[in-house]
C-alpha cells in the first residue's frame, strides 16, 4: 500500500489556501444531517466538538473524566506559540515553521508543519476572544516570553497555567454549545473499540465507567483526540488516565501507528523518590534559565551539596556546551544528566538526580528577582519535597513527558481508515522526532479549530447523509469483543495487581527503550514484553465485578493495550538505526557523542500497519521532502 | 524521609444507593515524602492482593490542576493544608498515630457514585448555562486589538485559576456553589470580551445554580478557605454585584 | 413588576432582601439605642422625651407598620434560606471542622435569630401592649430590675451583638461591596458596632440589676 498524505500543490504558502479552496463544502442546512463522534476532550477534542458543532454537524464527546474540563492538557504549563511577532523582533510564519522542522530533527512533513504556523495567529485570536486571561504588559498589549531556548519571543501564557486557561476556554465554547443541545457530552465513557463497516470507520464501543455498560454509537465520522501514550513507561508527566487504548484500537482496526518510539524526555522533573512513586512532576524549563547544572566531581562525594567546594563540582552542561551552556535543547540536557548519573555522580538518596542550582543567580540578581520569577515553582517544588530552593539547590531529573509519534494521519488528518480523523497529541503529523516548548497546545488547538473544520466537511461531502445507527452487525460483534475481553480480564484472578506489571514494564522500556537506546538493550526488551504480557494475562488480579465502576478493570484495559503497544515501540526503534531527535542510538553518534542523523537511509516517517496478533506488523515508509527547508546537523557547541 | 503508621477511617458504599458505612484500616509503614493519594495507592494495593475492592477515590493529573481529586480529611475538604489539593498534601504533615478520617465530598447537588468519588456534574451545568463568550470560531479580531490593563488581566486570572474541583461547595456549611459560579462569572466581567453578556451570564448562572439544588451563600467564609487555589470571596461580591445589577437594571429577563 | 418575584426567587436575590432589611433593622436598633440612651439622663429627661415620641401618633403607625413589615420580611426570608440550606446536604459529615472561616457570629445566626424573636415578643409585651399611662422611666425600671426578667434581657442583647457581629458585616458583601482598601475597615468597624449597640443596649438591664439609683 502506498501512503498518500495529499499534500495539496503549489508554492508551500498557498497550499493551505488552495486546498481549503478545493475541498468540498457541504450545505448549512444539511450539516445538522450529519453525526460526528470526538473521542476525547483535551484541546483537540474539545476544540474540534466546540468548532464542529457551531458549524451544525451534531456532534457526541467523550471523556474519561468526570468533566471534558480536566482533559490532560490542563496541566501544561508553560505556554503556546504563535507567529504574531508582536515583539517585532524577527519572527515570523516561516520562522516558526522552520523552528519547528528544525526542533522536529526534520522528520516531519513540511506542509503540516507550515500550515501550523499559519494558523498560529488565529488560535490566539479565537483564545482571546474566548476570555483567555494571557500575560499583559503595562500598557494592556499582550506578553510574550522566549521559551524552550527559541530566539524570538513568541510564546503566550497564563502564568503557569496557560494550558488549563486555553482548556477552559475550550471547554466553555464546548459547554456552549452542550447547552444548545449540538453536542451530547458524555463523560465517564471509555473508548474501548473502533467500528469500521466496509472499510469506513462508522462508530465506536464505549464502557460506561460508573455502571460498566458496553454502549455502542454511531456516526458518519470518527474523531480521536485521545493524547499521547507516554504511560507506557509507567512514570512520566502525563495524568494518570493518558493511555494509548484508543489509538491502538484504532490500529487494530486498520490505522496505522506512524513513528510509535519518538518520545521526549523532559529534562526537568522532580526525581523519583520512593517506589510507591505513582507519577512525575514537571518543573517548567525556564528554570534552566537561570540555574546551574551539576554534580559533584567525585562519585563518593556524599556531603551535602552547600559544603562540596566549587572546584569540586562539574557544571557539565557548561563545560560541554560552551555556547549554548545550561539552555541546550531538551534531548541533549536530558541524556547528559542520564550520563552523569550512569557514571555513578547522580546524588539524592536514589542517586538519580543532579542539582540545579540558583546560588549565583540570587547572588547576582538578588533574592527578590529570582523569587519573583521562580516563586510559585519554588513553592510547588517545596510542597512536594519539603527544600527550598532558595536555601539549597533542586534536584532535577529526566522524565517522560510528550508522545511525537501517533496514529498515522494525511494532511486531512486522516488516518488510513476513512472516516477516522486524529487529533493532538495522538497523531504524529507536526512534530517530527523532537517537539518544541509551547507548540503542543498550539498543534491541539490547530487541528481542533481550523483544520478539521475543513477537512471533514471534505469528506463527509462525499458519504450520505442520514441517521445512522447500530444495528449493523459490526456493532454487535465489535461490543461483544470488548465485553468478552473484560470479562477475560475478570476471569484471571491471580495475585498480582496491574500496577505491579505496569511498573515493570515501565522500568524495562525506560532502560532500554528511554533516553538512549541500543541494538541490544532493544532485542532484549523485544524478549522480555511478550513474558511480562503473559505474566499479566495469567497472574494479574482485578477485584470487584465488570457492572460497577472499577478503577482496577480500567487500568488493567490500559495496560493490556500498553503490553501489546510498547512492542511496536520497540520494533520502531529498531528499524529506526540512526539517532534523530529525541531518538538516540547508541550506535550512530558523532565523535563528539551527539546525536548522527541519516538522511539518507532514514529521511522518512516510519509507519506500521497491524497484520494480526503474533504477526510482525507491516513496515511502511512515507518518504519525507525537505523543498523549502535545507536539513542541517543539529550543533549546540 | 522518615515513616509514619495511620489509622484511616474510610468511607465505603457500593453504589449510589448502596448503604455506606466507615471501615478502619491500619495504614502499614507510610513514608513521610508520599502524597495522600500515593498512601491510598499504597492502601489499595494491598487491598487488591488480599481480594478485598479498592478504595475508589477519583484523581488525574496529580499536580493540582485537573480538579479531580478531593475528599473531605478530618472535616477538611482536600485535607488540612491550606491552598493544596489532596494530590498534592503530603503525608509529612501528618503525625505518627493519627486517625484521619476520609469522607466523600457531601452535598445533595453531588450524587455518591463509590465510595470517595462523587458526582460533580452540576458545575458543568453551570458553566453550560453561560459561563462562556459566546463567539464561535473563526470572527475573533487581531488579538492586540483591545488592550486590557495588566491589573484586570490579573485579577481576571485570580478567578479563572479556578480548578473546579467543587470543595467550595463540599466546604460550605450550606453546601452552596457560590465560589464557584462567582469564580467565572468574575473572570468574564473583569474582560472586555466578557461584557456584551454579563447579565445574562449572571442571571443564567444563578438561576441553573438554584435549579441544581445547591444552597445559598450565607458569607461564611468556608469555601474561601478550602478553596486548594486561594479563590477569594470577593469574587462572590462581584457576583452579587453583577446578579443584583442585572436583575434591577437590565432589559435582560 | 415580575423582577420582584423572580429576584425574590433566586438565592442572591433573598440575600439582597436579607441584607437591606437588615441593614433597615440595624438602622431601627440604632434610633432605638439613642433614644434609650436618654434614659442614662435620668428619669425626668427619658419621660419627656418618650412623651414626646408618642405625640408624633400618625408618624408613629406608619413607622410601626413598616417595621413590622421589614421583621417580617426579615424573618420569613431567614425561614426559607435556612430551610433551603438544610436541604442542600441531606447527608452529614461525621467529622465536620471549620477551615477557619465561620466566625461565633455567623455560625449562629439562625439561633440567634431565633433569640431575637422570642425576645422581641417579650419586649413588646413589656413595653408596647401593656398600660401606657405608666411613666416610661418606672416601667423600665420595674421590670428590668427583676433578676429574671433582666437576665433574659441581658442573654437576649448578647445574642443580638452576635448577630450583628456577622449581619453587619455580612450585608455588604451580600450586596456586592468588599474593595481590599475598606474590607479592614469595614470589617472592624462591623465588629465595634455589634459591641457597642450591645453593650449600651446591655447597661440598661444592668443598671437597673445593679444601680439604687438608675432611674429612679
Ligand atoms: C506536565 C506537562 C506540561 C506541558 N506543558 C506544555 C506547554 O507548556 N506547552 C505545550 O505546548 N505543550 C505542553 N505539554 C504537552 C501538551 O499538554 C499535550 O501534548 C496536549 O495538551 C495534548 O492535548 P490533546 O488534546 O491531544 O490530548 P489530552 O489533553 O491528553 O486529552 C485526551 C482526551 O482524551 C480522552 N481520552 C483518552 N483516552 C480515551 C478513551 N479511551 N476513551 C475516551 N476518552 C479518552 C481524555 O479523557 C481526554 O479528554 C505539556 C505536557 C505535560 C505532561
Ligand atoms: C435594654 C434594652 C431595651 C430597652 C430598655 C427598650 C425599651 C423600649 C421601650 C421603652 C419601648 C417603647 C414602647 C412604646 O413606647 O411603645 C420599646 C419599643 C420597642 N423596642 Fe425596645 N428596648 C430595648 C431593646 C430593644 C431591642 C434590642 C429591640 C430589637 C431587637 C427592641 C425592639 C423594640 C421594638 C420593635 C419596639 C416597638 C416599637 C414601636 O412600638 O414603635 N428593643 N423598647
Ligand atoms: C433587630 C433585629 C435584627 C437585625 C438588626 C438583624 C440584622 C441582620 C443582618 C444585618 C443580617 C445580615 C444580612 C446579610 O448577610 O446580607 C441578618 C441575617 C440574618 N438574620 Fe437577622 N436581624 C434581626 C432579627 C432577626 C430575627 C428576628 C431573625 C430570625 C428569626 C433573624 C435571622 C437572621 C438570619 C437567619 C440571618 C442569616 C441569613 C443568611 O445569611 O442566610 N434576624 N440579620
Ligand atoms: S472555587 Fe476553589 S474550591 Fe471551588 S471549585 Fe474552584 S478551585 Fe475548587
Ligand atoms: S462557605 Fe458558603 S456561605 Fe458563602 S461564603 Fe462560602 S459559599
Ligand atoms: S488529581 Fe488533579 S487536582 Fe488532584
Amino acid at each position: 500500500m502506498i501512503l498518500d498524505a495529499k499534500v495539496p500543490d503549489g508554492p508551500l504558502a498557498e497550499k493551505w489556501d488552495r486546498h481549503r479552496f478545493a475541498c468540498k463544502l457541504i450545505n448549512p442546512a444539511n450539516k445538522r444531517k450529519y453525526d460526528i463522534i470526538v473521542v476525547g476532550a483535551g484541546l483537540a477534542g474539545a476544540s474540534a466538538s466546540a468548532s464542529l458543532a457551531e458549524l451544525g454537524y451534531n456532534v457526541t464527546t467523550f471523556c474519561l473524566q468526570d468533566s471534558p474540563r480536566r482533559g490532560h492538557s490542563i496541566a501544561a504549563q508553560g505556554g503556546i506559540n504563535a507567529a504574531k511577532n508582536y515583539q517585532n523582533d524577527g519572527d515570523s510564519i516561516f520562522r516558526l515553521f522552520y523552528d519547528t522542522i528544525k526542533g522536529g530533527d526534520f522528520r516531519a512533513r513540511e506542509a503540516n508543519v507550515y500550515r501550523l504556523a499559519q494558523v498560529s495567529n488565529n488560535i490566539i485570536d479565537q483564545c482571546v476572544a474566548q476570555g483567555v486571561p494571557f500575560a499583559r504588559e503595562y500598557g494592556g498589549q499582550l506578553a510574550n516570553r522566549s521559551f524552550g531556548g527559541a530566539q524570538v519571543s513568541r510564546t503566550f501564557y497564563a502564568r503557569g497555567q496557560t494550558g488549563q486557561q486555553l482548556l477552559l476556554g475550550a471547554y466553555a465554547a464546548l459547554m456552549r454549545q452542550v447547552n444548545k443541545g449540538k453536542v451530547t457530552m458524555l463523560s465517564r465513557r471509555e473508548m474501548l473499540d473502533l467500528v469500521v463497516i466496509d472499510g469506513q470507520a462508522r462508530g465506536i464501543v464505549t464502557r460506561n465507567m460508573l455502571n460498566g455498560a458496553v454502549e455502542s454509537h454511531a456516526a458518519h465520522a470518527v474523531v480521536l483526540a485521545t493524547g499521547g501514550y507516554g504511560n507506557v513507561y509507567f512514570l512520566s508527566t502525563n495524568a494518570m488516565a493518558s493511555n494509548v487504548t484508543a489509538a491502538w484500537r484504532a490500529y487494530k482496526r486498520g490505522a496505522f501507528f506512524a513513528n510509535p518510539c519518538f518520545v521526549q524526555i523532559h529534562p526537568t522533573c522532580i526525581p523519583v523518590h520512593g517506589t510507591y512513586q505513582s507519577k512525575l512532576t514537571l518543573m517548567s524549563e525556564s528554570l534552566r534559565n537561570d540555574g546551574r547544572v551539576w554534580v559533584p566531581k567525585n562519585p563518593d562525594d556524599t556531603r551535602p551539596p552547600a559544603d562540596i567546594p566549587e572546584n569540586e563540582r562539574d557544571y557539565y552542561l557548561e563545560n560541554k556546551y560552551p555556547s549554548f551552556g545550561n539552555l541546550v535543547p531538551r534531548d541533549v540536557a536530558s541524556r547528559n544528566a542520564k550520563e552523569q548519573c550512569d557514571q555513578g555522580k547522580g546524588v539524592g538518596s536514589t542517586g538519580l538526580a543532579v542539582y540545579l542550582d540558583f546560588s549565583e543567580a540570587i547572588k547576582r540578581d538578588g533574592a527578590g528577582v529570582i523569587t519573583r520569577k521562580y516563586g510559585n515553582l519554588f513553592h510547588m517544588y517545596e510542597k512536594i519535597t519539603a527544600a527550598d530552593p532558595m536555601r539549597e539547590p533542586m534536584m532535577i531529573f529526566p522524565a517522560v513527558h510528550y508522545t511525537m509519534g501517533g496514529l498515522w494521519v494525511d494532511y486531512n488528518l486522516m488516518a488510513t481508515v476513512p472516516g477516522l480523523f486524529v487529533l493532538g497529541e495522538a497523531n504524529f503529523s507536526d512534530h517530527g522526532a523532537n517537539r518544541l516548548g509551547a507548540s503542543a497546545l498550539m498543534q491541539g488547538l490547530a487541528d481542533g479549530y481550523f483544520v478539521i473544520p475543513y477537512t471533514i466537511g471534505d469528506y463527509l461531502a462525499g458519504i450520505p447523509a442520514g441517521s445512522r445507527d447500530t444495528d449493523h452487525p459490526a456493532f454487535k460483534q465489535v461490543a461483544a469483543d470488548a465485553q468478552a475481553r473484560i470479562d477475560r480480564l475478570l476471569a484471571i484472578n491471580g495475585s498480582k495487581t496491574v500496577d505491579e506489571i505496569h511498573r515493570e514494564l515501565g522500568l524495562l522500556m525506560w532502560d532500554s527503550c528511554g533516553m538512549a537506546r541500543n541494538e541490544q538493550g532493544l532485542q532484549q526488551a523485544l524478549d522480555r514484553i511478550p513474558a511480562i504480557r503473559e505474566d499479566f494475562w495469567q497472574n494479574v488480579t482485578i477485584p470487584g465485578s465488570g457492572m460497577e465502576l472499577n478503577q482496577s478493570l480500567e487500568r488493567a484495559g490500559r495496560v493490556a493495550d500498553f503490553l501489546e503497544f510498547a512492542e511496536l515501540m520497540v520494533v520502531d526503534a529498531l528499524s529506526r538505526k540512526e539517532s534523530c531527535g529525541c531518538h538516540f542510538r547508541e550506535e550512530s553518534q558523532t565523535e563528539e557523542n551527539e546525536a548522527k542523523r541519516d538522511d539518507e537511509n532514514y529521511a522518512h516517517v516510519s509507519v506500521w500497519e497491524y497484520t494480526g496478533d503474533g504477526n510482525s506488523p507491516d513496515f511502511h515508509r512515507e518518504p519525507l521532502a525537505f523543498e523549502n527547508v535545507e536539513p542541517s546537523q543539529r550543533s549546540y557547541k | 524521609m522518615s515513616e509514619i503508621q495511620l489509622t484511616l477511617k474510610i468511607w465505603r458504599q457500593k453504589g449510589p444507593d448502596a448503604p455506606g458505612r466507615f471501615q478502619t484500616y491500619a495504614s502499614g509503614p507510610i513514608s513521610t515524602d508520599m502524597s495522600f493519594l500515593e498512601m491510598l495507592d499504597v492502601l489499595n494495593e494491598r487491598l487488591t492482593r488480599e481480594g478485598e475492592e479498592p478504595v475508589a477515590f477519583d484523581h488525574d493529573c496529580r499536580e493540582g490542576i485537573c480538579g479531580m481529586c478531593g475528599a473531605v480529611v478530618n472535616g477538611h475538604p482536600h485535607g488540612p493544608e491550606k491552598e493544596t489539593t489532596l494530590c498534592q498534601l503530603h503525608m509529612r504533615h501528618f503525625n505518627d498515630g493519627d486517625t484521619l478520617v476520609i469522607e466523600p465530598f457531601r452535598a445533595r447537588a453531588y450524587r455518591l457514585e463509590k465510595d470517595l468519588v462523587v458526582d460533580r456534574s452540576g458545575l458543568d451545568k453551570m458553566i453550560s448555562a453561560g459561563g462562556f463568550v459566546s463567539v464561535n470560531t473563526g470572527g475573533a479580531p487581531d488579538a492586540n486589538a483591545i488592550g486590557i490593563p495588566p491589573k484586570n488581566a490579573e485579577e481576571a486570572m485570580d478567578a479563572a485559576a479556578c480548578i473546579g474541583c467543587g470543595a467550595c461547595v463540599a466546604a460550605c456549611p450550606n453546601a452552596s456553589a457560590m465560589l464557584f459560579v462567582a469564580a467565572k462569572v468574575s473572570h468574564l466581567s473583569l474582560l472586555p470580551q466578557g461584557h456584551p453578556e454579563r447579565a445574562r451570564r449572571a442571571l443564567d448562572m444563578v438561576s441553573r445554580m438554584d435549579e441544581l439544588g445547591f444552597g445559598n451563600c450565607s458569607n461564611e467564609r468556608e469555601c474561601e478557605a478550602a478553596c486548594p487555589k486561594g479563590i477569594s470571596i470577593r469574587h462572590i461580591a462581584r457576583l452579587n454585584r453583577e446578579f443584583l445589577k442585572a436583575a434591577i437594571f437590565s432589559e435582560e429577563e | 413588576m415580575g423582577w420582584i418575584t423572580s429576584l425574590y426567587r433566586s438565592s442572591i436575590g433573598k440575600k439582597s432582601i436579607m441584607a437591606a432589611s437588615g441593614l433597615l433593622l440595624c438602622l431601627f436598633l440604632l434610633a432605638h439605642l439613642l433614644g434609650n440612651s436618654v434614659s442614662f439622663l435620668g428619669r425626668e429627661a427619658f419621660n419627656t422625651y418618650a412623651e414626646k415620641l408618642h405625640t408624633m401618633d400618625t408618624f408613629l403607625f406608619v413607622f410601626e407598620i413598616g417595621l413590622l413589615a421589614l421583621f417580617l420580611i426579615h424573618i420569613i426570608t431567614a425561614v426559607l434560606l435556612y430551610l433551603e440550606n438544610l436541604q442542600a446536604r441531606p447527608a452529614r459529615y461525621a467529622v465536620s471542622r471549620s477551615g477557619g472561616g465561620r466566625s461565633p457570629g455567623s455560625r449562629t445566626m439562625p439561633y440567634t435569630g431565633v433569640i431575637i424573636l422570642v425576645f422581641i415578643v417579650v419586649h413588646l409585651l413589656n413595653f408596647h401592649f401593656t398600660d401606657k399611662s405608666i411613666p416610661v422611666a418606672d416601667l423600665v425600671r420595674g421590670l428590668l430590675s427583676r433578676p429574671a426578667l433582666g437576665m433574659f434581657y441581658i442573654f437576649s442583647l448578647l445574642a443580638v451583638a452576635l448577630h450583628l457581629s456577622h449581619g453587619v458585616w455580612s450585608l455588604f458583601q451580600s450586596v456586592g461591596f468588599n474593595h481590599d482598601k475598606y474590607n479592614q475597615v469595614l470589617f472592624k468597624g462591623a465588629l465595634i458596632f455589634s459591641i457597642v449597640v450591645g453593650a449600651v443596649f446591655i447597661l440598661i438591664p444592668f443598671l437597673a440589676l445593679v444601680s439604687r439609683n438608675f432611674l429612679l
